[in-house]
Parts: C-alpha cells; structure tokens; sequence
C-alpha cells in the first residue's frame, strides 16, 4: 500500500535571511508563483515548497523565510541548522541592509550553521530601481568573493534573475557531495521502512 | 485580544511552542520520551536521519517534510488543533503556515530554545500594569493551589484505603510460595515458549525497559523566563485550548471542549518551561471557576432585570470578552449548556469557598482576574460541558437493558466533585468479591482528577473471581504450588499437559464463568466507548485506568474509539493492569493511537491465575497481563514484585499507580529504583 516512490530525488532546505524590508517573501513569491504584490513584513518564519527539475533531477525545495525585523531576530538562530543553502539578501537602493550583511548576517551564518559546506548566495535585489541604486555591482561581487559565496542581482518586481538566484544555488548544491547525501530522499525512505507496518483494523472481538 | 497580557511577539511565540508541543506529543505516542530508541537519536547531531524517524509515517510517507501534505499530522490544519488556538491568541494568518511548518519540521525540538528566547524579551517596554496584572495572576495560581492541596484530606482516605488493602490481602493473597530463583531449566522453558509467542519481548529485558533512565530536563532557555511570564503563557494557553471556536467550520471538525491532545501538549510546554503540572490543574480550576462565577451572575440578572441587558453585554462593557466571543464560536456553546441546572448547583457549593482560593485577588475581583488573559468568552465552552457532566457519568444509569449488559454504573469517588477539575478518570475494576471491590482500590489515590468507578456486571465478575479464587485454594492447586510448579505462568501452562485430571475438570468449570464475564467486558468497552462519545464526561479528557476483565474493558473501549473519527481527542492516558488481552491478533497501534498521552501496560509475570484463566490463548497469542507488549509508544511496567497473583491487584493497584506518577509527561515507574 505504501512505499510508492517519492516523487522527488532530492529534498534541499534553503533559507533566506537579511534585513527587514529587502525583499525576502517578495523573492520568494516571484520563485514559487511568478506573482509580484506588496508584502506586510514576515510574522517570525514563513515556508514554502517548490518543485523543480534541474540537472536531469526531480528536486523538492524547502525553503524557509525569516522576518528582518529586528524583534525576530533570535528565532532565526535555530532554521540554520541543517540548511544546505542560505540566500543572503541586501537592498541595493539601501546601504545599510548590504553593511549588515557583513557586520550581522554573516557572523550569524558563522555562529549558527551546523553545515561546514553549505552553500551561501549573495543577492542584491531591487534592481529595478536602477536610478536609486547605491550598492554597486562591484561591491557585491567583491564581498561575494571575499565571504566565498555566490552572487547574483535580481528584481523581484520584474523577475528579472529570479529563477537563476535559485537555480545557481540548488545546482551548487547537487555539486556538492556531502549536501548532496544529505538531501537524498533515499536515505529517508529506508527509514521509513525501519516503521511497524500499519495493520489494517482487524475486525476483533471474541463474540 | 485587547486584554492579553502578552505582547504580539511573545503570542507568536507562545503559539509557536504550543504547535511545536503539540507536535511533539504526537511523536511520542510512538516513540516515548526515554525510550532507547529515543535516546539514541537523540544524542548525536546528525539530526536527518534523526528527524525521518521522528517524523510520524504515516504509511504513505514518501512526501515528507512539510505540514501541508501530511493529513496525519496533529499540527495539520485539518485537526483543528492548532489553527484556533493561533486565531485565539490574534496571531495573523499570515503567520500560521509558518509556525505550522516549524512545528512540524525536522528539527523542531531545537526552535524551542529560540522561542523560549523569544518569550523571555521585553522588546516593547510593559506597563506596570501588565506586569502587576502578570503577578496577580501567578499569585492566584498560587493560592489555588495551594488551596487544592489543602482540601484533599488524602490521609484519611489512604488509611481507610490501607485498611481496605490489608484486609483484601489477607483474605486473597496467594498462600506462600516458596520463592527459589529460577532455574536454568525454567529459563529454557522460558524461552523456548517466548520464540513461539511471536510478539513477546524477551522477558529479562523487558524487565529492565521500565526502568527509563531518561528525565526530561526542562529547556535550558527555561530559566531566563521568569515565573510570572511562565504562569501567564501557560494561563493563556490554556485558555485557548479551552475556547470553542473553530477557524474554518466547512471543512474542518468541530472541537468540542477540552481536547486530550491540548492536555498532553500542555503537560509538555509545562515541562519544558518547569512549571509543575499542579499549577496547570489550578489554572484549570481558576477558569472553570470563573466561568462558574459568571455564569451564576447571568443568571440571577436573568431573573431580576429587563432582558436587553444580558450579561453579554456586561461582559463586554467590563472589557473582559476574549476574541472567542468575538467571533462567536463561543457564543454557540453558550445557549447549548449554560442553562443547565448542574452548573448553578455546582457553583453554589463553590461560592463560600471561592474568596479563600483567592486570597490575594479576592472573591470580587476574581473573575476579572481570571479573564484579564481574555480567557473568559472561551473557557464559557467548558462551562457548558461541565454542566452536562454533572448530569453524565452519574447519571449514566444502564436502567435499560443496553448492548446485553445488566450493570453498568458510574460512581463517584474521591473528593475532586464540583469542583471545577477539567480532567476524568474512570477506574474499572475487573477482579472483584463484592461491591466494594469496584471503589476501593481507587480510593485513595492522590490526583486531581475527578474521579469515577465504573461499576460493571458485579454479578458476573464476582462469581468468575469467587470460582477463580476456591480453585486456587483447593487442596490439589496447593499441593502443586508447594512443589514450586507454579513459579511462573508460563513454565505452569507449560506443564498444564501433565495436570492431574481433577485439576482440569475445576478449571472447566471456571472457563464456563470466565467466558461470560469475558464476553461482557467486551460489551461494556463498546458501551463506554458510546459514553465517552456522547460527552457524557462534560467534554473533558479521560484517564481511563483499569485491572484484570476492566483493562479489557478499557481496551475494547479503546478499539472502538479507533473506529470512529475520533482520535486521541477523548482519552488522555491509559493504564492497563494486569489485561486479560491477547498480544496476538489485536490491533495494540490502533488502540494506541485512540490516547493522546502515556500509555501503559502493567504486567506480573506471576500472575498466573490469569494465565489458567486465558491459557487458551496464551502460549499462541501471547497475553498482556503476563508480558511486555512491544509495541511501539507502550510503556511496559513489570511489577512482578507488588504483584504476587492475580487478586493482588485490589491492594496493590494504589502502590503501582503511585509509582507510575501519571502526571509527568514521560514515562516514569519508581518502583524498580525504590525498592531496594
């Protein structure tokens, strides 16, 4: 009755950090529905699942994303662990939400990721507002390179690098063996089996 | 809610811990805390393969990992388990996928410290006011339970129940026997039989399995929460748990009362945060007496004012209204039971005594008090299945013939009546000589539970137990014991081959009796079943503890439960003794998973009076009251020490159910550890 294959080869857990109001859930809902709306800010943690086939394989994307505001910050500390991916999100039109990244996210990264190769993103996102931009490219690619990360720009609004920013990541990922091993969805199913079959209800009774 | 003491943040997290506790208590109904296999996992850090053990299959499994696609999860929208309590605490909607998520997720037991951290922050300055507000109502907790303490005159009860035991003990006990260790030769008979009763554990290990080596330690972060936020987190809560409403009517089931998952849930938040499981049941008690309170008010105004100013109104006016009333799912309950008679009765009896529970507050500002946590529109749900308990289990009268049964009968024992407790315990008996035998060995238990015995085919069972009892001390059985033959069950029945054919012809004769008083304890457990259905325990969650036929009766009861569309909603906790049950050929998971919380089978493997009684079986199928049932999320007690035969059971259940310590949340069995 049960044990029908998975319908996915891998499942990934990413997670997306960064200060309040840089466009986080707003990534997210471009990547997981193509929709672009105004977004109240994150209550705590929000989750979503995507589907996508990439590298000849059927993966299941878990990805969690935490509310910027300060008042949360501690909550984040525990969705680190056993992340295989960490989105780290900046604002290119708001200076102070790419220093954070530097002074805050990335000493939190380094406190709190259990995972030695987890993959790191650097994106910039509202790239559409062009004319208000402060944070160049250079910087961004700079700080990439020096944290040993990945680096992408992207507009939510616009789409524009949406599905890239995940795709760069999750291939990354399925580079990497160790990762690899732990999102394996074989591993789990033979856990699974390890469970007592549920017997269907036996019609009991001695009468 | 206005009136929460809480700021938005510290709901979220309140909410958050709440699913994942609920959560939790999921998992442990098959994998108890302490277990081996728990331990195991637990310790080391490579928490993916941990997190897919600790994820409940659910026999379909291959989606995993996340809430929504898994309909089996108590955290799943479609229990209705969490969602309105995240609605009553005013969390956004927005919100609840995620916390749903989390509290479903892999590695959930480790958000709990970032949420305990969360609790603890004082990001927005509280008013002084808040905070008196917080202190008065753990002062009032305090005071309750202190006052709850007090009122148990446990010790006059125990020494009648003493008196009561060493009287059954004299007269029943099985003669002396004279205790050599086993042989090797038994160990081998032992054994040989045990590779054939296919689901028998080992008997040498699941002797030591009771003794769990495992505590719970409260959460870490625990202690930079102070003990007033504690109180108030719990306090609301438990509120809401009690609250009637429902976030989507159309497609989800309807809670009614006080459900036994919230209960199990709260038994573990209260861990976590070591708070001691008494103050919960004062909380318990400090609600429902409020409601008492204003539900007495409501009616005198009925009586003496124009109708237009209802007491809803007063409510509202007074500010006390908690958002279960605003959206009405309370108001619902209300016309269904507070008119009840029962519950002014009840009140009445409370009214002298309500000023002195709460000192601190007084009797005038405890209501108000009561609901500063906005408590009070949703805690009006209990209110009105209380008022139908008053008139359930003691009315649950079989005056009609129902289902072939003759006696079927609750009566109240304990002194925990009316008094505002919001948990049930039914007791039944199984093995008894006359009618005192179905109340006295739950007399003098020391819970606060209000408690019920539920008297069965008295009949029956004492001509069962009587012929059970002249067969064993007949002259021929105690010829055998003396030879040291009777050491153990399974080494007699081994032997019942070679039995003298006088001994066989007796046991003919006790089959015949046994198999009635069989057949109508499987009837009683569907009729119970029908009971706890109906609500007739005012919608409150049951502990159901019983011996010999009544464990059976518990567990048919249990069977049944799992046939319908309730699960783990209306019991709480099982304790089987000494069950005359097959381990073979029942469904133990499905009658598992009818409890929200500990499960428990006690067993003597001398109890072998039990093992004439259901020899048919035994060597085949294994029994329950004998051996160590491995399933999972089962709790096995030997208590081959306190229990030296089958009747022992009417002394020595207080022993045993004292030293299981039914209201800590993991499994606990003191004996092997006390003994020596």
């Amino acid at each position: 009755m049960d044990s029908n294959s998975p319908e996915f080869d891998y499942l990934f857990k990413l997670l997306m950090i960064g200060d309040s109001g840089v466009g986080k859930s707003s990534l997210l809902l471009s990547f997981t529905s193509d929709t672009f709306e105004d977004l109240s800010p994150t209550i705590g943690v929000d989750f979503k699942v995507k589907y996508v086939n990439l590298g000849g394989k059927k993966l299941k994307l878990a990805i969690w994303d935490t509310a910027g505001q300060e008042r949360f910050r501690t909550l984040t500390s525990s969705y680190y662990r056993g992340a295989q991916g960490i989105i780290m999100v900046y604002d290119v039109t708001r200076r102070d939400t790419f220093t954070n990244l530097r002074d805050i996210w990335a000493k939190e990264i380094d406190l709190y990721s259990t995972n030695q190769d987890c993959i790191k993103m650097l994106v910039g996102n509202k790239v559409d507002k062009e004319s208000e931009r402060v944070v160049t490219k250079k910087e961004g690619i700079d700080f990439a390179r020096e944290y040993g990360c990945l680096f992408i720009e992207c507009s939510a609004k616009t789409r524009v690098n949406v599905q890239q920013c995940f795709e760069e990541l999750v291939l990354k990922i399925l580079d990497t063996p160790s990762l690899l091993a732990e999102g394996s969805a074989g591993v789990k199913k033979n856990i699974f089996k390890q469970k007592p079959p549920e017997a269907d209800e036996s019609a009991s009774g001695c009468c | 809610m206005a009136s929460s003491l809480l700021s938005p943040t510290q709901r979220y997290a309140a909410g958050t811990l709440f699913g994942l506790a609920i959560h939790q208590a999921q998992i442990h109904q098959s994998h108890p805390l302490g277990s081996p296999n728990h331990n195991a996992d637990d310790d080391h850090d490579r928490n993916d393969e941990h997190h897919h053990q600790q994820r409940i299959s659910n026999g379909s499994s291959s989606s995993g990992d996340s809430v929504s696609e898994d309909h089996h999860l108590w955290v799943h929208p479609d229990f209705s388990l969490l969602r309105p309590i995240l609605q009553f605490l005013e969390i956004d909607s927005g919100a609840w996928p995620g916390i749903e998520e989390t509290a479903g997720a892999s590695l959930a037991t480790h958000h709990v410290g970032a949420y305990l951290r969360l609790l603890s922050e004082e990001i927005e300055e509280s008013s002084s006011e808040k905070k008196d507000l917080e202190l008065g109502l753990a002062k009032g907790v305090d005071g309750m339970k202190a006052s709850m303490e007090a009122s148990t005159d446990s010790e006059t009860k125990k020494g009648k129940q003493r008196e009561y035991a060493q009287e059954r003990r004299e007269k029943y006990s099985v003669p002396e026997t004279p205790e050599t260790p086993s042989t090797s030769d038994e160990r081998e008979v032992i054994e040989s039989i045990q590779e054939r009763t296919v689901a028998a554990v080992p008997e040498e290990s699941s002797s030591h399995e009771s003794e769990y080596k495992f505590n719970v330690e409260p959460v870490e972060e625990e202690r930079i929460l102070g003990y007033e936020r504690k109180i108030t987190v719990i306090y609301e809560l438990l509120s809401a748990s009690l609250a009637s409403m429902s976030v989507d009517s159309k497609k989800s089931k309807q809670r009614k009362g006080y459900d036994a998952r919230h209960r199990v849930a709260l038994r573990l938040l209260a861990t976590w945060l070591d708070v001691k499981w008494v103050k919960v049941e004062a909380m318990e008690t400090m609600i429902a007496c409020s409601v008492m309170a204003l539900v007495k008010e409501e009616e005198t105004n009925k009586e003496q004012t124009d109708p237009e100013k209802t007491s809803w109104a007063k409510w509202k006016r007074g500010g006390i209204i908690g958002a279960a009333a605003v959206t009405g799912g309370a108001l619902l309950a209300i016309t269904g039971g507070l008119a009840a008679p029962a519950i002014a009765a009840g009140f009445s009896a409370l009214a002298p005594t309500l000023g002195t529970i709460i000192p601190v507050i007084g009797a005038g500002g405890f209501a108000a008090a009561a609901s500063v946590a906005g408590s009070v529109g949703g805690s009006v749900a209990i209110a009105a299945s209380f008022g139908a308990a008053g008139a359930g289990l003691s009315g649950t009268k079989m005056a009609r013939r129902t289902g072939n049964i003759d006696e079927f009968e609750f009566k109240a024992v304990g002194e925990n009546h009316g008094q505002g407790r919001l948990a049930v315990g039914i007791f039944v008996s199984g093995f008894v000589f006359d009618e005192e035998d179905f109340i006295m060995p739950w007399e003098g238990l020391t819970n606060n539970l209000e408690r019920h015995v539920l008297v069965w085919e008295s009949k029956h069972l004492i001509a069962v137990s009587t012929a059970i009892q002249d067969w064993l001390t007949s002259s021929i059985s105690l010829g055998l014991m003396k030879q040291g033959a009777m050491l153990t069950v399974l080494s007699t029945l081994l032997t019942a081959l070679a039995w003298p054919a006088t001994l066989l012809a007796l046991t003919d004769f006790i089959d015949s009796k046994w198999s009635i008083a069989v057949d109508r304890s499987d009837k009683a457990g569907k009729l119970l079943a029908e009971v706890l259905l109906k609500g007739l325990q005012g919608n409150r969650p049951v502990t159901l503890v019983g011996y010999s036929l009544g464990a059976r009766v518990i567990f048919r009861c249990l069977q049944h439960l799992s046939k319908t569309e309730h699960q783990a909603n209306l019991v709480e906790r099982v304790v089987l003794l000494g069950a005359p049950i097959p381990i073979k050929d029942e469904n133990w998971e499905t009658a598992r998973k009818v409890v929200a919380g500990r499960f428990i089978n006690v067993y003597s493997r001398n109890d072998w009076i039990l093992g004439v009684a259901f020899r048919a079986s035994l060597l085949s199928k294994g029994l329950a009251g004998i051996q160590a049932v491995d399933t999972p999320g089962i709790e096995n007690v030997d208590a081959t020490d306190i229990i030296e035969g089958h009747s022992s059971y009417l002394w020595a259940t207080q022993e045993i159910m004292d030293q299981l310590e039914l209201d800590t949340y993991f499994p606990v069995f003191r004996g092997s550890a006390t003994k020596k």
